[in-house]
């Protein structure tokens, strides 16, 4: 296995060691949602491994279930969502024997939370108590955690807020008085408050500026990479994860369609919906290309389409498309076998054909 | 003017639009300005003494961050909120919004589509009903099967075929990007000369956003629609606009060629701007780097007096917190607003005057 950082960027991210257990396993996970129409596939049978020091970014279409699979895996989900199959391991370092988090009891589920896996939420505008400032929501995320004192807790407060490039008077400022870029490094610094080994953020830049949302991410790196936390990074912006993300999980109708390091996807990718993907974003830096994006909608989950479920939008789709079991298998050209997708047809470098049929394909000015 | 060797380009900002070069001048916006009172005696200036001119058959893309000023600006245009100073003009008719028949006219000449299809559209309508209102008040038709054809005729033109099934849906009954192409389609029905197009795609999926902006590049070809595209994505804007406005703090900071902007900035936030653009051909190395102090955005506010980008600014001096630069040609196409161009861009202003890269 490989990492998405070779000889580029200095400090490089340690490799998932061979001998390493993954610190979350998902495997064979499926969700539903039950309504009176019938059940949602949300998440289908999917397969997801974090490892140690990593950051897997997740990436997929609203409606996806990129959320679903993440909050499922750490059994936050109401009814009428359903876990229906699948398990999910957690071993951190400071657990003793692995932790199976679909079975665990109600106690040790809450020990789990927060303390070892911390979820970043979307919309830090609406995430924050807008009547506690902003030191009494850290102080009571520290005491229902940790065993610490008031004076600990204020402390690591203050501290925490300077960990994340805010000053420490701002403390008592309330969320109205910070800007969103502050509110996400506040709900940034609450995640981090317990030390906790993964953390999930859920679309944390997405409301926010470019130029904001750099420095944020710079920020979440750098906090990684001095604290050695592992990361599941949620987003729909693929461009961003091919930055951040040592491996990257392409999602589509609750589907993992390929699973590969952020080279593998940019340079090699397997699936059609991920060239698809890479094709829909136009390019500040370089040539100008010409820009395709992915015509058609995603399909509706009350009725799945049998086999593959990007069958009506691919432009390689044959017959025999519709009968294939969506399993995810290496990519028969790559070297690393850990690079894997769910399309046992299409290779890499294949020329692409043209669109469905009775799509032109996207155009840009001065061309 | 001079063809080479003199340092430092004319104190003037008045240059050239690419897009003049697509079509006749439609709109003008000279000087517009716009302050809200916040109350104690503080006043906002959140647009000031913006003037840029759009042409038929032209796109120009209004970048900036969320509180720019760029939506605003789509707002003063559009009539919808009262200009504080400045004026805008139609085909060289000075807009009248207080004479209610003439700025009728306006407003079916110069349309708008917001940011988001969910609450742009009214729930309790059918497609149809949002489609045949427009082309019933503008466009003079009456008899049933002229609006009825005139409907069908607009959803093809945004691609939603067949017309005959999505007439009688509701909005809710649609995705996010059938709903913009409602919107879309709504808009041309007045048959405007003028689209002004409010950040139409970032509330729509990735993979969606693209045919979205096809389709908008294809309607203003096809309709020669004068159509400003307000972004903060300015990775779009280098492929769908012919010219780009920067705003910081309700100025422009800078304008010129899309492909010039976004490939050499001149102006140090543009150039902020297009470093801080995520860049997937440059795995790993951006954001590992670590980045610079004036990266810290949000505790910096745009500076009071002086250029506003001076608090974040790398190369900020006395001037630049001392007095406002007004914008100043950089070449015959180009222009920005800073006195620290010579170190910011030298290389761009090295270049003989007139000619552009």
């Amino acid at each position: 296995m490989s990492t998405g950082h070779g000889a580029a960027g200095p400090p490089a991210v340690p490799p998932p060691r061979g001998a390493d257990e993954p610190v979350l396993a998902i495997s064979d996970f499926s969700v539903v949602y039950r309504t009176p129409d019938g059940d949602v596939q949300a998440v289908n049978r999917v397969n997801l491994e974090l490892y140690p020091g990593q950051v897997v970014g997740l990436v997929g279409e609203s409606g996806s279930g990129k959320s679903t699979l993440a909050y499922g895996a750490c059994r936050l989900l109401r009814a009428p969502a359903l876990i229906t199959n699948g398990n999910v391991r957690y071993r951190g370092r400071r657990s003793v024997a692995p932790m199976e988090i679909l079975h665990v009891h109600a106690d040790d589920l809450r020990r789990l939370r927060w303390r070892e896996i911390a979820i970043v939420f979307q919309s830090a505008m609406n995430a924050l108590n807008p009547v506690l400032n902003v030191r009494d929501q850290l102080v009571d995320v520290i005491h229902a955690h940790l065993r610490v004192s008031r004076q600990e807790a204020r402390d690591k407060a203050g501290s925490l807020l300077e960990m994340v490039g805010i000053p420490r008077s701002r403390l008592r400022s309330y969320p109205h008085e910070l800007s969103g870029g502050m509110r996400q490094r506040v709900m940034i610094a609450m995640a981090l408050a317990t030390e906790p080994e993964v953390v999930i953020m859920d679309e944390p830049t997405t409301a926010l500026d470019v130029v904001v949302q750099r420095d944020i991410l710079t920020q979440i790196v750098e906090l990684k990479e001095s604290l050695g936390f592992s990361i599941l990074f949620i987003t729909h912006d693929l461009s961003l994860l091919l930055e951040l993300a040592d491996r990257i999980a392409v999602m589509y109708a609750g589907q993992l369609l390929e699973f590969g390091t952020a080279r593998e996807i940019q340079h090699e990718p397997a699936h059609p919906y991920t060239r698809g993907l890479l094709n829909s974003f136009p390019s500040l830096r370089g040539a100008r290309r010409d820009l395709a994006g992915i015509p058609g909608s995603p399909p509706d989950l009350h009725d799945p389409p049998s086999g593959c479920p990007f069958i009506p939008r691919c432009g390689y789709a044959t017959q025999a498309c519709a009968d294939i079991d969506m399993r995810l298998l290496p990519v028969a050209s790559s070297l690393d076998p850990a690079h894997v997708t769910a399309c046992p047809f299409v290779l890499p470098g294949t020329p692409a054909p043209p669109g469905p049929a009775g799509r032109p394909a996207a155009t840009s000015t001065g061309s | 003017m001079s063809s080479n060797g003199i340092p430092g380009p004319p104190p003037d900002g008045d240059v050239a639009s690419v897009a003049a070069e697509r079509g006749p001048l439609a709109m003008e916006a000279v000087s517009l300005g716009k302050d809200f009172r916040l109350g104690r005696g503080a006043i906002l200036h959140a647009v000031r003494d913006v003037s840029f001119n759009l042409y038929r058959g032209a796109a120009t893309a209004l970048v900036g961050e969320s509180g720019s000023g760029k939506s605003t600006v789509a707002r003063l245009l559009a009539g919808q909120e009262r200009l504080t100073s400045g004026s805008v003009r139609l085909d060289g008719q000075p807009v009248d919004v207080s004479r209610s028949r003439a700025f009728r006219q306006y407003k079916s000449k110069v349309q708008l589509v917001f940011q988001d299809p969910f609450s742009s559209l009214n729930p309790v309508h059918t497609v149809s009903y949002h489609l045949e209102r427009p082309v019933k008040l503008r466009q003079d038709k009456h008899s049933r099967q002229e609006v009825s054809q005139e409907t069908a005729a607009l959803l093809e033109q945004v691609r939603l075929t067949p017309p005959g099934q999505f007439l009688p849906k509701f909005p809710h009954e649609l995705s996010g990007g059938q709903r913009q192409r409602v919107s879309f389609a709504r808009a041309l029905a007045a048959r405007p000369e003028v689209l002004l197009a409010d950040e139409p795609v970032s509330m729509l999926d990735v993979s969606i956003r693209l045919e979205m902006l096809s389709l908008l590049d294809d309607l203003r070809r096809r309709f020669r629609l004068a159509l400003l595209y307000i972004t903060h994505d300015i990775a779009s804007a280098r492929y769908f606009a012919d010219e780009v406005l920067v705003m910081y703090a309700g100025q422009i900071v800078e304008r010129g060629p899309a492909e010039e902007v976004t490939q050499h900035p001149a102006h140090p936030y543009t150039q902020l701007l297009v470093a801080s653009a995520p860049d997937p051909d440059n795995l790993g190395s951006g954001l590992h780097a670590g980045s610079g102090a004036e990266r810290r955005a949000e505790n910096t506010g745009p500076a009071a007096t002086g250029c506003p980008f001076s608090t974040r600014c790398p190369l900020a001096d006395d001037r630049c917190r001392r007095d406002n630069p007004a914008l100043q040609r950089v070449s015959a196409t180009r222009a920005a607003a800073c006195w620290r161009l010579d170190a910011a861009a030298p290389d761009i202003l090295a270049e003989p005057q007139g000619g552009g890269l």
